[in-house]
């Protein structure tokens, strides 16, 4: 019945439709990819990311071919996992404990915790109360907590906004080695420098899906500029790498 | 950090123990002094008279004590880990206001001086009322905000019935007075009869009890929570429905004791971290032995309302509690 | 001490009810206008203990009587009754019902009152009580001086127009028939302007402009003082713009009388009289 599981898309999404913030948007992504998603602000980016994640209605959601709504909810916190843009903690939970919560849908068996916030380098904040943090500590904190979950699918929704360049390429290189095990990442962000890291762009504006590919095959200095309103060009500047 | 860990341990035996203490003075003080011989010989029946004070006059004053302490602290921190908002307190959404107004309604019209179940009965009633009336509103697809602004204008319409009985009976001075009395809270001669009535929040506890992880989750953000696993529309019905029945019950039996839902979880929670798998059994217990006590200290300045002395006794140790954290 | 209490107990279960013992009974009063009433057919001994209010001149007939026994508190739980150690507990209708229902369950007889507005709800307190102590007779004694004083007084006003009053309160409330005042004005030669011209049942929030155009002849304040009594009521609307009010056209009565459901308000009816009607004294 089910198709053969190299052909099967991770995530597919028909005809996403939330009344004034996106309009049939239909993407489908293969296992094993990072894929960037962009597009202006207000152009409906967190939107579809919740849409995909089953958090909002508006359209077919399946997971690894499987329609979402036959997904029990426990069984969804195991299969993909979303991490927001922001968030605020209104009570003290440990670091560890909120990263812990990630894995509430395998039973809280706490496997791999100690990894996840090793990774996020936040092994000094481990007992630090979260309504304590920076910004860019917690958005850290909630990548640790959806490492934990082992999930084949990520969404993230601007998981670098708040970090520093260091740790934004590191987080990077996390969702990679996540991608190079077969799991799909797709996470929403702003600086287009970093595009070009990613295997795919899927591109929004206005609410609509303007373009899906390669990196290069989409951002053209014609589509930066209808899309974003920018000149583009190349020219040696500063680059910044991990050691 | 570490402190709040080494207390999580302690709390709950500190409480239990708290508890048990509270409960046996409860038992040996009151107005009618009974000698420690007599309370024991009460407790074993083998003092009939005895017997009939202890176990007809005291128990079930101390049995609905811990049963509305337990429920109004525990759906204190439901509702806060609902609205993800350590100021949330059972009354909310106009549960206890509800509540108010069926009392002093049955009060008003003559009901309650017919059977003693006529008042927590009404009581009850408005509660529920007030209940079906936010769950209508939650059903409607209601955002958090938008519950609270409901419950803020149910608060206001209840509080005006009971604001325009207590203005029409000033004439009658103690049916007045009475109701005064009910909306400061007491536990003045509850019977038996009481304590059935109060029965349900044994089991709305129960079913609290296993709900504490789910809540953390709840308590970080909803879609988080449900991006997680947590079936987060379902969870959000059970609890609202578990503390308007934990409030209701509380209010029927008790009247509109003030502060203890707010209070209590917070307290607890600066005192052992906010997890609520450890957090739900010890509002449950300190909730229970923080009303007993507050009784108790009722029953020994003798006439003071038990919703004033909560406030007195609570308000200036959280001050204290807060003062401490900074 | 607790096996003679069980004695009674047992001794109160097996008697019936009407002819529930003398000998040993202790009463507990709730209220004032029982204590009033107790105080009036009981012996000394038989009375465990008074209602708040009992000492209280501003609202007991019987503050100096009542002095030798102790008061209840005010709003206290069935123990604080209990310790008392009473037989028999006289409690009104407005008594909270949980109490009532505590006190029966530790084997106390309670009597509940639920009718006060007129002499004849009076006599039957009176009677009630009477035979709970064993003394009838007492009751029909009182009584019998009551009808006699009634009568007496019924005699003298004769033929007298009736004075047009009302009974202002601070509160804003007055009240209109059915109510202890009613009672009194038609014990008094009196006409309640709230019943008769204001169509008011019992205690209510007063017409405040109707009743500036009642020809009201004089206004019924307890006070021994006239000015002292009427100060407040002059600077209060609408009374301060009472012709009755200005002019100092008032009855004194004395604090208790105003709201008394005893037998004793037969005092209360003289006493109104006597300011209403001063010439009937003549």
């Amino acid at each position: 019945m089910a198709a053969p599981t190299a052909t099967v898309a991770a995530l597919e999404v028909f005809g996403a439709t939330v009344p004034g913030r996106i309009e049939s948007v239909s993407v489908s992504l293969p296992a094993g990819q990072l894929i960037g998603l962009v597009g202006p602000n207000g152009s409906g980016k967190s939107t579809l990311l919740q849409v995909a994640a089953g958090l909002l209605p508006g359209g077919n959601v399946r997971w690894a071919g499987e329609p979402l709504e036959k997904i029990a909810m426990l069984e969804r916190g195991r299969r993909a996992s979303w991490v927001p843009q922001e968030i605020r903690f209104e009570f003290g939970f440990s670091v560890r404990s909120v990263v812990g919560q990630g894995r509430f849908a395998f039973g809280d068996d706490g496997r791999g915790i100690d990894d996840a916030i090793a990774r996020l380098d936040l092994n000094h904040l481990a007992d630090r109360p979260v309504d304590r943090l920076s910004g860019g500590e917690r958005q850290r904190v909630l990548l640790a907590r959806s490492l934990v979950t082992e999930a084949p699918l990520y969404l993230w929704d601007e998981p670098l906004a708040a970090l520093d360049i260091r740790h934004a390429l590191q987080v990077l290189v996390l969702a990679r080695e996540l991608a190079g095990r077969g799991a799909t990442v797709l996470l929403s962000l702003h600086d287009l420098r970093l595009v070009e890291k990613l295997d795919q762009v899927v591109a929004l504006d206005a609410g609509k899906l303007r373009a899906t590919g390669t990196p290069s095959a989409v951002l053209t200095a014609e589509f930066l500029r209808s899309v974003f309103g920018v000149l583009a060009s190349r020219s040696p500047g500063l680059t910044l790498e991990l050691p | 950090m570490t402190r709040e860990r080494r207390m999580a341990g302690w709390a709950l035996p500190v409480a239990s123990l708290a508890l048990v203490v509270l409960a046996v003075v409860s038992l040996s003080v009151g107005d009618l002094h009974l000698p420690l011989p007599k309370v024991w010989a009460g407790l074993r029946r083998t003092d009939p008279w005895a017997a009939t004070i202890v176990w007809q006059l005291r128990m079930p004053r101390l049995v609905v004590a811990i049963l509305v302490g337990a429920a109004l602290s525990s759906a204190g921190l439901v509702m806060q880990a609902f609205f993800r908002n350590s100021l949330a307190s059972p009354g909310l959404l106009g549960v206890s206001t509800g509540g108010a107004a069926g009392a002093v309604m049955s009060i008003a019209f003559g009901w309650a001086a017919i059977s003693l179940w006529c008042l927590p009965v009404s009581a009850m009633i408005g509660a529920f009322v007030a209940m079906a009336a936010v769950l209508a509103f939650a059903r409607r697809g209601a955002s958090t905000e938008g519950l609270i602004l409901a419950g803020l204008a149910l608060n206001a319409l209840l509080g005006a019935v009971t604001g325009y009985f207590l203005c029409r009976h000033t004439d009658v001075f103690d049916r007045n007075a009475q109701m005064v009395f009910w909306l400061m809270g007491g536990m003045e001669d509850r019977t038996w009869t009481h304590v059935l009535i109060a029965s349900p929040i044994v089991v709305a506890a129960m079913f609290v009890w296993p709900l504490g992880r789910p809540m953390d989750l709840l308590s970080l953000g909803q879609a988080e929570a449900q991006s997680l696993g947590v079936d987060v529309r379902r969870l959000r019905r059970q609890l609202l429905v578990l503390s308007t029945v934990l409030t209701a019950a509380a209010t029927a039996v008790s009247g509109a004791v003030g502060f203890v839902g707010l209070i209590v979880p917070h307290i607890l929670r600066l005192t052992i971290g906010p997890e609520h798998k450890r957090l739900l059994p010890l509002s449950l217990v300190g909730g229970a032995a923080f009303v007993v006590g507050c009784d108790l200290v009722c029953r020994l300045v003798g006439g003071l309302p038990l919703g004033i002395v909560t406030a007195l006794i609570g308000g200036p140790y959280f001050l204290w509690l807060l003062q401490r954290q900074r | 001490m607790a096996s003679l209490m069980r004695t009674w107990l047992a001794a109160l279960l097996l008697l019936p009810l009407g002819a529930a013992g003398a000998a040993g009974v202790r009463i507990v009063s709730q209220t004032v206008g029982t204590d009033e009433a107790l105080l009036a057919v009981a012996d000394p001994g038989q009375i465990a203990a008074l209602s708040p209010l009992a000492h209280n001149p501003e609202y007991s007939a019987v503050a100096r009587e009542a002095k030798p026994y102790p008061e209840l508190v005010v709003n206290g739980d069935a123990e604080s009754v209990l310790k008392f150690r009473p037989s028999v507990v006289l409690c009104a209708d407005y008594s909270r019902v949980e109490l009532v229902s505590q006190l029966r369950t530790a084997g106390v007889r309670v009597i509940v009152f639920n009718h006060y507005a007129t002499l004849q709800d009076s006599y039957e307190m009176l009677r009630r009580i009477a035979a709970e102590v064993g003394a009838p007779e007492r009751a029909e004694a009182v009584i019998a001086e009551c009808e006699r004083r009634t009568a007496a007084l019924r005699e003298r006003l004769k033929g007298i127009k009736p004075v047009r009053v009302i009974s202002p309160s601070t509160y804003d409330i007055i009240p209109g028939d059915h109510t202890t005042f009613q009672d009194l004005c038609d014990h008094a030669g009196a006409e309640n302007l709230a019943a008769t011209l204001g169509q008011l049942h019992g205690n209510v929030a007063s017409p405040d402009e109707q009743m500036l155009a009642w020809p009201i002849d004089e206004v019924v304040v307890s006070g021994t003082d006239r000015a002292a009594a009427l100060a407040p009521y002059r600077k209060l609307p609408p009374y301060e713009f009472m012709a009755a009010v200005r002019d100092g056209r008032a009855a004194l009565m004395e604090p208790w009388m105003l709201g008394c459901v005893s037998f004793r308000r037969v005092d209360a009816y003289f006493a109104l009289a006597r300011a209403l009607h001063p010439e009937a004294w003549r």
